[in-house]
């Protein structure tokens, strides 16, 4: 009891000493330790980080960190910076950190890539925020036709009967008119799934086939648009970031977006083959422990969430 | 007395669990009428596959609210939840009339299950927010309300996205409660 008693008080003083040594580190240390790095080896941070970091999220996450945390205020603000003004914003750090760019030469491409990879995240996020804000609106054509797209991309063989049909269900929407099962992903969540069916159409109805197992199935529709829930959270929260940055050397699109919705969708469904679970009433159980694995996969400074030729050369049923 | 001990003594008394149950059709509101009581985001629900539950303190309860999914496919789970239910809340979205004689028939179901029996309904006349949502009083004529003999029983106008009524019918649920374990 009392050998309990002590670890716990050790334990305590860790934590203590930890933030006591985080704080003491952020706000001194790491300033003078950096000085001293630049004194001997002629070279700032971003230099360092730009030269010695693997490109991609080993790079990128450390040199956002260090703009992040100058005490430049020019240098804080090159994360928001808009891309019209990116040449002018590289400029302006090159000077105030006296970087010569001839003893340096890959310096400034590097460094852009970084910036165009920060910025672009924080503008996709903005781009699917927009999308996901857009409702599903049935007097809209390009909405409808969407959505009538998603049916014969995934039953060609099957014709619609009339708009407002149960047949919707056969693609695992809830009633007789999916219009309202987009709630709070609105459109992005029917961009994901017609991008899913369009441009991997085999991996789509082979998990559609999936879902319409008789015991192990689930509605295929409402759970990708929690799946586009899920790509959303992520991307909200900062954890797509290491993703984005490993995956594409400049701004992210919307479709890279996608792209991830759809190694989620495939991923997704085998994971749920995989664990086999009672019912589709167990499946937030099983969404959170699929959430966890992709969290987890998201911590790996290498991560790469992808949907790779190896799965679509997998054999349909 | 220690503080332990005063922590002790707290824990010893426990608010009383009320075991209460989520029903209605598919995008009725069950979902953002929870996530209303647990006073949480409820900018993007997503449809319900299989259930959500939260618990909520209010008025010296431990309110365990189980909300299960609304869609045709599922409501064939919904009697595995039933069991040792103190209350039963019926979610019914107002504006959608074409649905009305649907979500009576499922009502209606629920209140002869024998598992159900004695247990008070709640009914929320929800999404009011919407000019098109029939009146409370409409509803609970269409349902019949009036002829339920063998349970206390409310029908609640409200709001789950602006919150309007929702306490108002949380407050006959604990009313209720307490009136029955007298």
């Amino acid at each position: 009891m009392r050998f309990l008693k002590d670890s716990g008080s050790l334990c305590l003083l860790e934590v203590m000493f930890g933030s006591i040594w985080g704080c003491f580190y952020a706000s001194f240390l790491r300033y003078w330790l950096k000085w001293f790095i630049r004194q001997v080896t002629g070279r700032c941070e971003l230099q360092r980080i730009c030269a010695d970091c693997k490109s991609g999220a080993p790079r990128t996450t450390k040199a956002e960190y260090s703009l992040k945390n100058s005490k430049s205020s020019v240098l804080r603000a090159a994360v928001d910076v808009e891309e019209d003004h990116l040449d002018q914003c590289l400029d302006v750090i090159i000077r105030e950190k006296h970087i010569k760019s001839q003893k340096d030469p890959t310096f400034r491409s590097n460094l852009k890539v970084c910036l165009l990879q920060i910025t672009g995240y924080t503008n996709l996020f903005a781009s699917t925020e927009a999308l996901r804000k857009e409702n599903f609106d049935s007097e809209r054509d390009e909405h409808e036709e969407m959505l009538l797209k998603l049916w014969d991309l995934l039953m060609p063989d099957t014709k619609l009967e009339s708009r407002v049909t149960k047949q919707w269900g056969d693609i695992g929407f809830q009633g007789d008119d999916p219009k309202t099962d987009f709630r709070g992903m609105g459109m992005l969540g029917l961009t994901n799934l017609v991008f899913f069916s369009e441009h991997y159409t085999q991996e789509a109805r082979q998990v559609l086939s999936h879902a319409n197992h008789p015991k192990l199935g689930y509605s295929y529709a409402i759970v990708g648009i929690n799946l586009t829930e899920m790509a959303y959270s992520l991307m909200k929260g900062g954890a797509l970031k290491p993703h984005f940055y490993n995956t594409v050397s400049g701004r992210p699109q919307l479709l890279h977006f996608h792209q991830l919705y759809c190694y989620l969708a495939y991923h997704f469904d085998k994971f749920w083959v995989e664990e086999k679970p009672a019912s589709i009433m167990e499946f937030n159980h099983y969404r959170e422990k699929f959430h966890d694995k992709i969290k987890i996969q998201l911590l790996d400074p290498a991560v790469s969430l992808i949907l790779t030729e190896e799965s679509k050369k997998q054999p349909t049923k | 007395m220690g503080l332990l001990s005063i922590l002790r003594k707290l824990k010893s008394t426990p608010d009383q669990e009320v075991r209460i149950l989520l029903l209605g059709l598919d995008n009725g509101g069950k979902t953002t009428l929870l996530k209303q009581l647990a006073s949480e985001d409820i900018s993007h629900i997503t449809p319900t596959q299989g259930f959500n539950i939260k618990s909520v303190q209010s008025q010296g309860f431990k309110l365990n609210v189980w909300d299960i999914g609304g869609q045709r496919k599922i409501r064939p789970y919904w009697r595995n939840y039933f069991e040792n239910t103190d209350v039963l809340i019926y979610v019914i979205d107002s504006a959608d009339r074409k649905r009305f004689e649907e979500t009576g028939q499922e009502l209606a179901e629920l209140l002869d299950e024998e598992k159900l029996s004695g247990v008070p309904v709640l009914v929320f006349a929800n999404k009011q927010d919407l000019l098109t949502a029939a009146p409370a009083s409409e509803i609970a004529e269409g349902l019949n309300l009036h002829t339920i003999r063998d349970r206390a029983w409310q029908i609640q106008s409200c709001s789950a996205l602006t919150g309007e009524g929702v306490q108002d019918g949380m407050n006959w649920v604990c009313k209720s409660v307490n009136a029955k374990k007298k």
